[in-house]
């Protein structure tokens, strides 16, 4: 591990500057955080997505097939998507998706 | 493991923690992220990673070989070797039973009673981007535009860092290695990476994948049950499905490096906007285009040796842009179609400029570059050449029927598809200003709400992108 930071020190130097853009500017780049705070983020955006594509949760376990781990997993989300209906956190979920169903079976001179 | 799935959101939260866990020590986090990355490449083939291991390996040891090489004739024997290695292996991989077919039919047409066998290759998802990131280093270091990389744990990364690993963007050498050299001091930017993500999420999940199962896939496989109006409607749908399908996943790997403290270059930039061909190319996957301009066309000779000399290197360079997408003649075609496009374009030139001036100008100037671009996606998504002239010959007729394959949702989808390549730059950046304004948990949160109405919105399951078959 020495050895390799040594090397980082002699680092590849850029000779000839790259003239690709980045896709993220530079005056994008300047206000952001750690990796902790990506982590945090990532962390309650799950769980929110937890919540509120409950339903999801539960078909993708069921789409990954039998066996002795996913039993469980299934029967768990399956439960867990059952108390969030219960609380009705599901609505929005279910809303969007008879929405989208009348936006697919739209017909030319019919209302949506 | 796709990028909207529930796996890939699994993979990325620990490898999130392995980040935030480690912290400083960038050493380690890298090692984490070449391990993380082919785990990733082994979810479709775990054979494969061997492949890829041996890319990187060849890149590496070329690299090493250039940078001790006493003369210029070595060098340059080493990178031609590596090059054509390199190039064997695809060839191997991506184009023999392409060839073994092409043989076949010549030998028939001259004849000839004896067929060469179909090996039946698995295609290794990704082969044509790592092995044009192992061209782009071995070049770079031999041209003198990148130092030797001599730690192999950031060649692995380069070569196989998972956010581009199987669809781009192409990442040069040159641009990626100095940023593995030390830990990159910029603040990891949350908001405009969200944005990314959320943004990519809804093209493909919601625009793309509707385009595809309700307008393009049926008419495009079986175009004579169409008349005109579908067969325009599915053209315009194909399009839109494409970009929103291929932007979304560079949108999504762009985000995804820099979420992990790396920067990528650009791959798109509202391209249907384009008032000339070549400005097409310099707003439509960025990072192929520029590849093939700097490592194709400009060793050539690019423009320096006269008009025809041009126009050949035009026609030659997007023939095999054309044939780098995929083992088929209709590809040959599209780049045909590509190279003869920008090869006219610079021949009217002194008649027609090299920008449009007016706004009518303009507007005829993008309705026709758009237009020419969409002939070639006729030949690019059709099966084969006889689907495709069949496609064509189906635009004269149907008329008086009206449409009956395209409904108000999917034409809705293609106006919006096109209305967003019109949308003025700073919208993003204004976007990224509010979203920047809450708090990590704030960001997150909403973020999850989104992604729930995108994925209630969307069908259940995600098709595989576009660009995984090239």
């Amino acid at each position: 591990m020495v050895v390799l930071e040594r090397e980082l020190r002699k680092a590849p130097v850029l000779l000839a500057p790259a003239s690709t853009p980045d896709a993220i500017p530079l005056p994008l780049r300047r206000h952001g955080g750690s990796s902790r705070q990506v982590l945090a983020l990532s962390l309650v955006g799950t769980l929110v997505l937890a919540i509120f594509a409950s339903r999801d949760l539960s078909s993708w376990l069921d789409r990954l097939g039998d066996g002795p781990v996913m039993g469980p997993l299934q029967h768990a989300a399956a439960a867990w998507d059952g108390a969030m209906d219960r609380l009705g956190l599901t609505g929005m979920h279910d809303l969007l998706r008879r929405d989208i169903e009348r936006l697919l079976d739209w017909e030319w001179g019919a209302p949506p | 493991m796709l990028f909207p799935t529930s796996g890939f959101l699994l993979f990325f939260l620990a490898v999130a923690a392995a980040m935030a866990a480690l912290d400083t020590r960038f050493m380690a986090k890298k090692a984490v992220l070449v391990v993380a990355s082919y785990y990733f490449y082994a979810q479709w083939d775990w054979r494969f990673c061997f492949l890829l291991a041996f890319s990187t390996t060849l890149s590496y040891l070329a690299g090493l070989a250039i940078g001790v090489a006493q003369n210029r004739s070595r060098r340059r024997l080493i990178t031609g070797g590596a090059i054509a290695l390199h190039l064997g292996l695809l060839g191997v991989f991506k184009y023999l039973d392409f060839f073994v077919l092409s043989a076949n039919q010549l030998a028939r047409l001259l004849g000839l009673q004896h067929e060469l066998p179909f090996l039946e290759i698995l295609l290794p998802v990704g082969i044509s981007f790592f092995t044009f990131h192992g061209i782009s280093y071995v070049t770079d270091v031999y041209r003198g535009d990148a130092d030797v990389c001599r730690n192999p744990l950031d060649m692995a990364l380069y070569m196989s860092f998972f956010p581009q690993l199987v669809a781009g963007p192409i990442v040069r050498a040159a641009y990626f290695l100095p940023q593995l050299a030390r830990p990159s001091r910029e603040p990891i930017p949350i908001a405009p990476a969200l944005l990314l993500i959320l943004g990519g999420l809804f093209k493909k999940v919601v625009v793309a994948t509707y385009l595809a199962t309700g307008l393009v896939d049926p008419v495009f496989a079986s175009p004579t049950s169409y008349g005109g109006p579908d067969l325009l409607l599915a053209t315009y749908g194909y399009a839109v499905q494409i970009y929103c399908d291929f932007s979304a996943y560079s949108d999504m790997a762009i985000a995804l490096a820099a979420l992990l403290g790396f920067r990528f270059p650009a791959n798109f930039n509202q391209p249907y906007r384009s008032q000339r061909l070549r400005e097409f190319w310099q707003r439509w996957h960025i990072s192929l285009s520029g590849w093939l301009r700097d490592y194709l066309y400009k060793p050539l000779g690019g423009n320096r040796h006269g008009r025809l000399a041009t126009y050949r290197n035009l026609m030659l360079t997007m023939l095999l842009g054309g044939i780098w997408h995929g083992a088929g003649w209709k590809f040959v075609a599209w780049g045909a179609l590509h190279g003869g496009g920008l090869a006219i374009e610079r021949m009217l030139e002194p008649l027609i400029g090299r920008r449009a001036q007016s706004p009518l100008a303009k507007l005829v100037a993008t309705f026709v570059v758009f237009h020419f671009v969409c002939l070639a996606w006729i030949f690019f998504r059709a099966e084969d050449f006889e689907v495709a002239r069949l496609y064509l010959a189906g635009f004269g007729a149907g008329w008086h029927d009206g449409v009956q394959q395209a409904k108000p949702f999917t034409v809705a989808l293609i106006a919006i598809g096109l209305a967003g390549q019109f949308t003025p730059p700073a919208l993003f950046e204004r976007s990224v200003g509010l979203a920047a304004r809450l708090p990590a948990w704030g960001l997150g949160a909403t973020a999850g709400i989104v992604v729930a109405a995108i994925n209630a919105l969307g069908p259940e399951g995600v098709a595989p992108f576009i660009y995984f078959r090239f």
